[in-house]
């Protein structure tokens, strides 16, 4: 086990590396002169000058991404273009807001997500299977900004229930969920499907077990065999995808918070790419690359300690 | 300022200016505070900087600054015509000549983070160190500031600037900060602010919120609201949803969604127009082979047509554009020195013999302006003209005409450009002198009449005849067959008909002056 999450980690760290690379070199391919492109086309040539030394734009690509890559290692993401504040600064403060989001999105989308896939795995092909089988395929085919419009629109607007802007004030827990509930529906929604869709796979192939029939020959209640027995191995899979989709869902957010205008990474690297702050666009990218690896790694190792024939593949 | 037929004659400083400008005649008003007020407002995205010297300047940077930080002159109407007036920092302001501006300060208005009363000092210090920041244009001919007093001082320029007292002084490049605060943190800085002095302080957090909170300390007028909310709203529609959930007693909005607005209101709103100083045009290089000849560039003039871009790609909402002065300026033009002519542009291109000709018209990838490109694109295929539409993105859109950045300009034939303008004429004028061909002036010409008239524009203080200098000068720029005007794209602001707003013409919000009514 141990020789397993070793791998795992090391295998983790090599895709951080080569993201960290593919960012560098993409925000290096950018056509126009970095300084022009974040200070604006009217800062005077003193000023890109200066913009351009404090960067290191006037050394070769080489040394600017060990300078970058040396400076990650040591936790410094830089600071920012105009306010001088610390990179790293800006993101802790930003990702909390990302990670209750994506949270509460994933909570909810399994809450709903597997008792739909289980109803619709206990009676295949009844209309009952064909009616979540719809809902999945819909919540599934949505667009989240999509769903979010029309929630503001419908709850906010017309019912004027929810908050439509903004995280809540700070220390009112009571605010904060309040300004929770739409973001957290329109990006939790497309994933109530996937999970339902994955569970009802997964069940109906558990279902088809001999111990499955077994137990049902013993007398066992439908419940209990459904619920202690078959979805305890049904859900491995699932475990596996709502870890995928916490990762997915850190970047996935973006649209959520930009149209709630929701503090967050995502909002936070839309912001900076239209002001040009590139220093916060790739220590945020970074930041969601890194959690996208360690949630997946976590998922993983979950996985592998349910099912030992996992950690033997690897 | 709703429904502004922005004529500003009185706008610069003039002899009309001589006379002491009294804070009972003209200080806009300041409502009496209520207990609890709150006003929510949109900030389309974080301020990035406070320090007038080095800040990006424009919205939101502004609307905070007038709250917080004292400044000599502020916007605000007179005779029913936006202008300078005293600030509420001031005893008075007044224009003795065109290079001598006295004042005096208010007495008792304090520093925050105990840096003390505010001086003729500070003045001194802080207009001294604009000459040497990103914003020195502004100070083109400032010298100095004399001290007379504790709290009395004149400015003196070298030579008359005209826009001086509305562009200078009344934009936030005119803003004063503390001698010892500025110099304590090394001579600059950014949103942590060393000392401020106003009726409001500030707190912020990133990507969420500017909260204003009424300052203990201030002396002088207390503003309507207790509280001012600035939430960052980037997205336009987001702002306008926001808007009508109730959640933001003002916001500014785009183009969508004032087209929207105006065909309805949302209950209990209105719209106020700050002022439409963007103006958009089509360029053309003058040195390129396929445009050197000057009947195609007056043939794609009379073929492009302008009410056509503004009722397609705008909805109606911009205004047509006659040249580089936009409306409510001195020496805004009411008509274009030629006219939408398909006939007379075809006969032109015949005469150069250039029917079939290929260009491509470059442009800023958004919504608006790719649209205004297509329209563009029919019109002078009407004509025999093929254009090949290229959307570009910011980086290199901006580095195509600059010689710094490469050959470039070279290969530039049609573009789509807009510009932003200070409320001064001189303002977009200096981008097409001799000096800037190659850097902002990519049509790339120049004349010695044009040159001559901008030295005198800058200097004269009678308004008809400044008017009758920028007249001539667009003129001049228009025979150039360079540039098909375009737009003015107005700055709206959608917020509760209970609302007093007051606008810069800029298009910032003076915070300061909003109440409920």
């Amino acid at each position: 086990m141990l020789l397993y999450i070793v791998k795992r980690i090391g295998l983790s760290a090599l895709i951080i590396f080569f993201a960290v690379l593919t960012l560098f070199a993409l925000l290096n391919s950018i056509p126009g002169d970095p300084a022009s492109i974040a200070l604006g086309p009217r800062a005077t040539p003193e000023v890109q000058a200066a913009y351009a030394e404090k960067m290191h734009l006037d050394k070769p690509i080489v040394i600017r991404f060990l300078i970058f890559a040396g400076n990650v290692v040591r936790g410094d993401l830089g600071s920012d273009v105009f306010t001088n504040r610390s990179v790293s600064h800006t993101l802790l403060e930003q990702l909390p807001y990302t990670l209750t989001l994506a949270a509460a999105a994933l909570a909810w989308a399994t809450l709903l997500g597997i008792p739909i896939g289980c109803l619709s795995a206990i009676r295949p092909n009844s209309w009952l299977d064909r009616l979540t089988g719809v809902i999945s395929i819909g919540t599934i085919a949505i667009p989240s900004f999509l769903v979010s419009i029309w929630s503001i629109l419908v709850f906010a607007i017309f019912l004027g229930w929810l908050p439509v802007i903004g995280a809540g004030d700070d220390g009112d827990i009571v605010d904060q969920l309040r300004h929770l509930i739409l973001p957290a529906f329109a990006v939790g929604l497309g994933w109530v499907g996937y999970l339902a869709r994955m569970v009802r796979a997964s069940m109906l192939e558990v279902l088809g077990e001999n111990y499955v029939r077994s137990a049902r020959a013993f007398g066992l209640m439908n419940r209990t065999v459904v619920f202690r027995y078959a979805l305890r191995v049904a859900i491995l899979p699932t475990i596996t995808l709502i870890g995928i989709g916490f990762g997915v869902l850190l970047s996935g957010t973006v649209f959520a918070e930009i149209i709630f205008s929701r503090p967050g990474l995502g909002k936070i690297i839309y912001d900076m790419v239209l002001a040009r702050n590139f220093p916060v666009v790739q220590g945020a990218v970074l930041v969601t690359v890194a959690l996208y690896v360690c949630v997946t790694l976590i998922a993983d190792i979950t996985v592998s300690l349910l099912d030992p024939r996992v950690r033997e593949n690897l | 300022m709703n429904d502004i037929s922005i004529s500003r004659r009185f706008f610069l400083q003039t002899a009309a200016f001589a006379s002491t400008a009294s804070i009972a005649g003209t200080y806009p008003g300041i409502s009496l505070a209520a207990d609890g007020k709150t006003l929510r407002v949109r900030f389309n995205r974080d301020p990035e900087s406070f320090d007038p010297g080095y800040y990006v300047g424009g919205h939101p940077n502004n609307d905070v600054n007038w709250l917080t930080m004292p400044a000599l002159v502020h916007y605000g109407m007179r005779n029913g015509q936006p202008t300078w007036v005293p600030s509420p920092f001031v005893e008075h302001v007044t224009v003795r000549d065109a290079t001598n501006i006295d004042f005096e300060l208010k007495k008792g208005l304090m520093w925050t983070n105990g840096f003390g009363e505010v001086t003729t000092e500070d003045v001194a210090y802080s207009y001294a160190r604009m000459t040497t920041s990103d914003w020195k244009n502004d100070y083109a001919t400032f010298s100095h500031v004399e001290v007379t007093g504790s709290h009395t001082g004149t400015i003196v320029l070298s030579e008359p600037f005209s826009p001086f007292m509305n562009t200078t002084l009344a934009s936030g490049t005119g803003i004063i900060v503390s001698k010892a605060a500025t110099e304590s943190v090394g001579g600059r800085f950014t949103t942590e602010v060393p000392a401020s002095c106003g009726p409001y302080v500030y707190e912020m957090k990133q990507g969420q919120y500017v909260r204003l909170t009424r300052n203990p300390d201030w002396q002088g007028d207390m503003p309507y609201f207790d509280v001012i909310e600035g939430l960052i709203v980037t997205e336009d529609e987001s702002a306008a949803l926001a808007f009508e959930a109730g959640e933001l007693d003002c916001a500014q909005v785009s183009s969508n969604s004032l087209a929207r607005y105006s065909a309805e209101l949302p209950p209990n709103s209105r719209l106020t127009v700050a002022g439409a100083l963007q103006y958009m045009w089509l360029g053309m290089n003058t040195e390129h082979p396929k445009l050197q000849d000057i009947r195609i560039r007056k043939a794609i003039q009379r073929a492009v047509d302008q009410a056509s871009v503004i009722a397609g790609a705008y909805s109606g909402t911009a205004e047509p554009s006659y040249g580089v002065v936009s409306p409510g300026l001195t020496g805004r033009r009411t008509s274009a020195g030629y006219a939408f002519d398909p006939e007379a542009a075809r006969a032109l291109v015949d005469e150069a013999g250039a029917s079939g000709l290929e260009l491509t018209l470059k442009t800023l990838n958004n919504q608006e302006r790719v649209l205004s490109a297509t329209i563009i694109q029919a019109n002078l295929a009407d004509i025999g003209i093929n254009v090949t539409v290229m959307p570009v993105d910011a980086g290199p859109f901006w580095e195509m005409g600059q010689e710094s950045k490469g050959d470039g300009w070279k290969d530039l034939e049609l573009w789509i450009m807009r510009y932003g303008s200070g409320p001064d004429p001189y303002e977009p004028f200096q981008w097409f002198v001799r000096d800037q061909v190659g850097i902002w002036n990519w049509e790339r010409w120049s004349s010695d009449e044009f040159e001559d008239l901008f030295a005198m524009g800058v200097m004269e203080t009678d308004p008809s005849k400044r008017a009758e200098i920028y007249f001539r000068m667009q003129e001049i720029m228009e025979d150039t067959g360079a540039y098909v005007w375009l737009t003015h794209e107005p700055e709206v602001f959608v917020h509760r008909s209970d609302l007093s707003v007051q606008l810069a013409p800029s298009g910032e919000m003076q915070l300061t002056y909003f109440a409920d009514v």
